[in-house]
């Protein structure tokens, strides 16, 4: 099956048309609990990365503070993810020619993939070089500064 | 000149219409109003959950809200200038939403509390920012902020939701 068609499964299950069939308020909620999750998730990683960088809380351990964020990450990537498929499903096909829904799929998949690598394994090391801490901090910054950068680019080229 | 008056001048200005009309400029600026609003709300947010003892509560305040000062504050400059850019690019169509009055409102409520808490509170924080139990008023200082910077974003929120379509 190709992504199209399983685009068009989507968009076309009860489950997709029962979610499409919902009022403008219920957009309008989806639209914010995607903004908090984003603002959770965004300000955790900018705290630990300013850290990585050696400024903002740097009294605190860089275990310390991503240990204190990490259930703001995971609520935040939570409320992300439900809203994000809500509001996906029922205009999936209205998705698949946005070059820009493709952009942030892949910057998506590739700030996970660092998030649950370098910087976990950074954030759980005793003593990091400066290097490796910098340079995981602004890959994890970049990459969901990114992500949310494309998001907002989907709506203005459809 | 009335408000809808100057909202118009701004709207037909060479730099309004150019911005309104420029494909990538607009969306460049929405995108950075966005990072900027979760890096200087989202950083907020925190000083207020430490203020309600719910976010590294054995580090004393002042340890966390003077090292982020500078942060939260550059946040708030992209986000300040950005939407700046934006009522300029928009403004007819943003002077006649009541909800756009109400964000306004809402931030200078919150910069009210903010100022609030820096007279009565910031001035000597060295007194109180190592107790683990914080003063009432400073409770209310937090739920303050959490609240009125939560209403700022979703009637923010809504000003585009209103007014593009």
């Amino acid at each position: 099956m190709s992504a199209l068609d399983t685009f068009k499964a989507l968009q076309s299950s009860e489950f997709g048309r029962f979610i499409g069939g919902q009022d403008h308020l219920f957009c309008a909620g989806l639209e914010l609990a995607h903004i908090v999750g984003m603002i959770l998730l965004l300000a955790s990683i900018a705290l630990v990365s300013l850290r990585l960088f050696g400024v903002g809380l740097r009294q605190q351990s860089v275990l310390a503070l991503s240990k204190a964020t990490s259930g703001f990450i995971r609520t935040g990537l939570a409320l992300l993810a439900g809203s994000g498929l809500l509001i996906f499903i029922p205009a999936a096909t209205s998705y698949y020619p946005n070059d820009f829904f493709w952009y942030k799929a892949i910057l998506l998949a590739a700030a996970l993939a660092v998030h649950l690598t370098a910087y976990r394994w950074i954030t759980h090391s005793e003593n990091p070089s400066p290097w490796a801490a910098r340079a995981t901090g602004s890959l994890s910054l970049g990459l969901w500064l990114s992500v949310a950068f494309a998001g907002r680019f989907i709506g203005f080229f459809s | 000149m009335t408000l809808f008056e100057f909202a118009q001048t701004l709207y037909d200005s060479e730099f309004g219409t150019s911005l309104r009309e420029s494909e990538l400029a607009f969306p460049i600026i929405e995108g950075l109003h966005l990072i900027g609003l979760a890096l200087s709300v989202g950083l907020i947010f925190f000083v207020d959950l430490r203020l309600l003892g719910r976010f590294l509560p054995e580090v004393s305040v002042d340890r966390i809200l003077q090292p982020l000062r500078p942060w939260l504050f550059a946040g708030f400059a992209v986000t300040l200038a950005t939407g700046v850019l934006l009522f300029i690019a928009t403004a007819v169509k943003v002077v006649v939403l009541p909800v756009f009055f109400y964000k306004l409102g809402f931030i200078v409520l919150a910069g009210l509390n903010a100022a609030w808490f820096e007279y009565r509170w910031g001035r000597r924080i060295d007194t109180w920012s190592d107790s683990a139990v914080l003063p009432g008023g400073i409770k209310a200082a937090g739920w303050a902020s959490l609240t009125l910077w939560s209403l700022v974003v979703i009637t923010g929120r809504l000003i585009p939701y209103l007014s593009y379509q």
